[in-house]
Order: structure tokens, then C-alpha cells, then sequence
């Protein structure tokens, strides 16, 4: 049976069996370990992306059978990208809160973790301190600061009012709350990068630096010339993973201004939420998940290259 | 030169700490304002001009929750819920992990590689299908249905192959030759040796499902099933007018697990550190 197996010539496409029973006995095995994560991988990722995809050239409501679904072809996209003026500006939104949450958050991260990474007393205790928010519940976090923030009764503008200045209305502001979320935003999250920055700093050998210290660099040329080229790996993932997370923001925002006033804080995922769970037009929300997608791995894509280019020259 | 740098010395030094103290007091007091606001009355929260501290601080309002927020209930639901996820990733990552670094099989490039293109897709493109597949099964306010989808993950795969791969194949030989099964290899000798990456990959799966809000927020409908963020999400509305209690109850939802975390910060940290630098 095995010889006449191994004897017949085999199709291009057909894959190459083991010969011996023992090593087909291993495979099995792999097959065994690989077989649930495989199919539940397909189940719930692989082809519902397949499917929102086809959904998105639809009309749908979920409630009709899918093999009803009325084909729209490319409208549900020309609708969002021409007649919806809700989907472009919490798009311009969502870019404001990626770009304002990045930067912050790379900056405050960084310049935390080089002081954090200087000869100081406590750093365990320092980190702990800047890392709760990070493992706190993002609803946690805009209750809280909803109430921190609160036009009438909030502690900012208790001090802001106790001080003679004048009440503020952040989240319920429409030039404001799309700012005050990206500062709750960066609030719970610049722990998280400080401590890999931190990480990135002390994989930095000692020798660069003593090397440059015997060649008369100040502090300043130090950190231009070693530290920033050596941290780039780590600041590659940082920038990349943040503008994913932040690009895909919703449970901060539904919990503090569920996007008001007046779409001024809408972000994407929201209004993709309402639009398929609220008013049931699944094949629109399939359609503005798409766009975010696209753009998602876009960015993605230019933040690598530029990032890694630039090491290279180095 | 000297004289100024000696003098600028403890200078910079104190700023180093003012720095570090002013920005861990960010972090650390809407905590604090947090368990103030819970110790108040309803009317010294709105008090004009405001005040700062309660004039007696009232413990009760955490007993009041009790009678409207079934709280142990909804530490049962998430502790529940997020063990099983935990679980089911450690186990059908490892298991996978395994397969895809230390065995030979057909396909096996081809599978790797769609679990590498699956890491890269967003929850929310799948959102409206998984919501879907898990009405259809009928699993809408179930367990299974909040349980189900989270059950394996791409990236813990991933995770869990780089991991394996870097053991040597001698030790598995080794084992063979001894007779091991193949499970009884995965069981004794892989997963001892990949216990740290096992470690931050539970931690990671755990915070997230313990914390996530928008797949509970769609699948589970009646109270006795809900996790904590959306117990959370409920109060909101119930405490509306209540801001003391909807602090204390806020309050009770997130200080254990902030105690547990600073109780175990080394591993946290450590592992999370490790991550962020692999990828």
C-alpha cells in the first residue's frame, strides 16, 4: 500500500505525503493540533471578513435571508464617501484623535522613559504608578473623567473657576471634547509606552555610550546620534500599534460623548456601530469598515517603510 | 565650567523628580477623586462653592449599591468568562504554536501564513458577520456566544510558534526515543519551557476580554449575564443623578483588580516589556 503510494507519480498540486507510517503518524498529530484554531480562525475571522466584504455591495438588515440581500454594487461607498457628511467628519475626526494620541503619546512616552531611565530612586514604583491606567477598563476611565470634566460639578473646572478663569465645557463643548478625548485617551495609555521605550532603552548597550563620552559628544548629540537611531525598532512598533488602536477608538467615545455635540466627537467605529446596530443598514457599516480597513493598512504600510528606511541610512 | 555644572547638578536633579511627581499625580488622582466622590452625599457633590473632601464620609453609599447592582454577579461573569478565554487561548495557541514550529506537515506554510494575514484584521471588519454567525446559533445572551469567538487568537499563535521554534529539536528527540507521546511532549517539555511567553500571553488575553466592551455591549442583553464594563455601562444610566454612587460603583468594578496589579507588577511589566520588543 505504501509503495504503490510512493510509486505513482503525484500531481503537481497534490501535496507531499510522508512515507513512513511513523512520520505519518507525527503529521496527523500536527493536523490534530493545528485543526480547531485553523477552523475557528476561518469561522470567525477569515470568512466573516469575506462576508462583510460581500455584504458592503449590498443592501441588508440582517433580518432578510442573505440570499435576498439586493445587490447595490459600489453605492454604499459612493454614498459614504460623497453624500455622507456624518462618515467624512468623524473620518476627520478619527484622524485628529490618531494624530493628537500618537504624538502625545510618543513624546510624553519617550521623554518619561529617559527620565525614568537616568539614575533615579523608585523606578519600579514610578512605573507602577504611570502603568494603572493602562489595566483599568476603558469605561472605567470615561466615567471617571466624564465626571472629572463635567461642565458643572467637575473637578477641572471646580479649580479652573476656584482660580478666576472661566468655566469650561470640554466633553459637551464642540471645539473641545474631541481634545479632551484624546487627553483621556493619551491619560490611559502613555504608561503602556513609556515602558516600552524603557525597554528599548535598556536594551541600548553602555559601550555607545562611553565610546561617545571618550569622543566628547554632549547629552544632546548622544541621544540624536545613539539613542534615536538605536530606539527605532521600538519606536517603529509604538507608532504603528498606537495609530491601529487609535484609528479604531469607540468604547471612550460611547461612553463619554457617544459622539456628540453635534457629530463633533463622532469617530468611525461609532458611526459604524449606529449605522449597522441602531438603524440595521448592515451593508453601509460593512462599506465604512472597509474604508477604516483600507486605510488602516495604508498608514500602516507608510509608517513601516518610513520608519525602516530611515534606520537603514543610518 | 565645573563650579556651574556642580551647581546645576542637584538643580536638574530636582526637576527630575518635580517631572516625575507631577505626572504620576495625573495618573494616580482621578483615582483618588474617584474614592473621594464615592464617600460623598449627593449634595456635596453639587455644593457651590465646591468642596473637597466629605464631611463624613459615607460608607453607605457602597452598601446602597448592593440593592440595585447585583456586583458579585458581575465579578462571577467577567472572572468566568475571561478564565475560559484565557484558557482557550493558552491551550489552542500553544498547541498550534507547536505544530507550526516543530512538525512537518503538507500545507503547513500555507496555514502559517493565513494566520499571519488574519493578525492583521481589526475586530470591527468582522464585527457585523462574527454578530451574525452567533445570532444564528443562538447564542445571543449566552455564555457561548460571549465565550466562542475569543477562544483562539492569530496574534497568540504567532506568538507561541516564535517561542517554540527557538527550542532545540534535540529535547524532543530526546523524548521520542524515550517513548513519549506526542502529547506527552507538548505536556512535559514544551510548555515548562515556554511558561514566561504562556505567562504574558495570558495576561495580555485576560486584561482585554476582562476589559472589553463593545462584543459583551452587542451579545448579552439580560443582567444576570453581564460583565463588569457593562455593568458599568448600565450604572451610567441608573446613577445618572447619583454621581456618589455611580463613583462608588465604579469604584468597586476596578480597585480589586488595580490591587491584584500592583501586587503582581514585576510580571506585568516585565512580560509586557518583552512583547512590545519581540514585535
Amino acid at each position: 500500500m505504501q509503495a504503490r503510494l510512493s510509486r505513482r507519480r503525484r500531481a503537481w498540486w497534490l501535496p507531499e505525503i510522508p512515507k513512513s507510517a511513523l512520520m505519518r503518524r507525527r503529521m496527523l498529530w500536527a493536523y490534530a493540533f493545528v485543526a480547531a484554531p485553523v477552523v475557528a480562525l476561518l469561522v470567525f475571522l477569515l470568512g466573516p471578513i469575506l462576508f462583510s466584504g460581500w455584504v458592503s455591495l449590498h443592501r441588508w438588515d440582517m433580518l432578510s435571508p442573505v440570499s435576498e440581500m439586493p445587490w447595490r454594487g459600489l453605492s454604499n461607498y459612493r454614498y459614504l464617501l460623497t453624500k455622507d457628511p456624518v462618515f467624512l467628519k468623524s473620518l476627520g475626526n478619527t484622524f485628529f484623535f490618531a494624530i493628537g494620541g500618537v504624538g502625545a503619546n510618543t513624546i510624553l512616552g519617550l521623554g518619561f522613559a529617559l527620565l525614568l531611565n537616568s539614575r533615579i530612586r523608585g523606578r519600579a514604583i514610578w512605573r507602577v504608578l504611570y502603568f494603572m491606567p493602562v489595566i483599568t477598563a476603558p469605561l472605567a476611565l470615561a466615567v471617571m473623567f466624564a465626571f472629572i470634566f463635567d461642565r458643572n460639578y467637575g473637578l477641572v473646572n471646580n479649580v479652573i473657576t476656584a482660580i478666576g478663569l472661566p468655566r469650561q465645557p470640554f466633553l459637551s463643548g464642540p471645539n473641545q471634547a474631541l481634545l479632551t478625548l484624546v487627553f483621556i485617551a493619551v491619560y490611559q495609555f502613555v504608561g503602556y509606552y513609556i515602558v516600552l521605550f524603557l525597554a528599548g532603552l535598556q536594551g541600548i548597550p553602555q559601550d555607545y555610550y562611553d565610546a561617545a563620552q571618550v569622543d566628547g559628544a554632549g547629552k544632546l548629540q548622544e541621544f540624536r546620534y545613539i539613542t534615536l537611531p538605536l530606539l527605532r525598532p521600538v519606536m517603529l512598533f509604538v507608532v504603528v500599534t498606537n495609530t491601529i488602536g487609535a484609528l479604531q477608538v469607540f468604547d471612550l467615545v460611547f461612553a463619554t460623548t457617544g459622539g456628540a455635540p453635534a457629530n463633533s466627537s463622532m469617530t468611525v467605529v461609532l458611526h459604524m456601530y449606529n449605522t449597522a446596530f441602531k438603524f440595521s443598514r448592515m451593508g453601509r457599516a460593512s462599506a465604512m469598515a472597509f474604508i477604516l480597513f483600507g486605510i488602516i493598512l495604508l498608514i500602516t504600510i507608510v509608517q513601516v517603510r518610513l520608519l525602516r528606511d530611515r534606520a537603514y541610512q543610518d | 565650567m565645573q563650579s556651574e555644572s556642580a551647581l546645576l547638578q542637584p538643580l536638574a536633579r530636582a526637576l527630575k523628580y518635580v517631572t516625575l511627581a507631577l505626572g504620576a499625580f495625573v495618573m494616580v488622582f482621578p483615582f483618588v477623586w474617584m474614592i473621594i466622590a464615592s464617600l460623598m452625599t449627593a449634595g456635596e457633590i453639587q455644593l457651590r462653592p465646591p468642596v473637597w473632601l466629605p464631611a463624613e464620609p459615607q460608607f453607605r453609599n457602597y452598601s446602597e449599591l448592593g440593592e440595585s447592582i447585583p456586583m458579585g454577579r458581575l465579578y462571577f461573569n467577567s472572572l468566568f468568562t475571561s478564565a475560559l478565554i484565557v484558557f482557550g487561548v493558552l491551550l489552542s495557541s500553544s498547541l498550534a504554536g507547536f505544530a507550526f514550529a516543530k512538525y512537518r506537515f503538507p500545507g503547513r506554510e500555507f496555514l502559517f501564513y493565513l494566520i499571519l494575514a488574519t493578525m492583521m484584521i481589526p475586530f470591527f471588519v468582522t464585527l457585523i458577520p462574527v454578530f451574525f454567525i452567533v445570532r444564528q446559533l443562538g447564542w445571543i445572551d449566552t455564555y457561548q456566544g460571549l465565550v466562542v469567538p475569543g477562544l483562539t487568537s492569530a496574534y497568540g499563535i504567532f506568538l507561541m510558534r516564535q517561542f517554540i521554534i527557538t527550542l532545540p529539536d534535540e529535547l524532543i528527540d530526546a523524548a521520542r526515543i524515550d517513548g513519549a507521546s506526542e502529547l506527552r511532549i507538548f505536556w512535559r517539555i514544551i510548555v515548562p519551557l515556554v511558561k514566561p511567553a504562556l505567562a504574558t500571553l495570558g495576561t495580555f488575553t485576560f486584561i482585554g476580554s476582562w476589559n472589553a466592551f463593545l462584543w459583551p455591549l452587542l451579545v448579552i442583553n439580560s443582567r444576570e449575564l453581564m460583565t463588569l464594563p457593562l455593568g458599568i455601562n448600565s450604572m451610567k444610566s441608573l446613577y445618572a443623578d447619583n454621581t456618589h454612587l455611580l463613583m462608588a460603583g465604579t469604584a468597586v468594578a476596578v480597585l480589586p483588580m488595580l490591587c491584584v496589579f500592583i501586587f503582581l507588577q514585576r510580571y506585568f511589566i516585565q512580560g509586557i516589556a518583552l512583547t512590545g520588543l519581540k514585535g
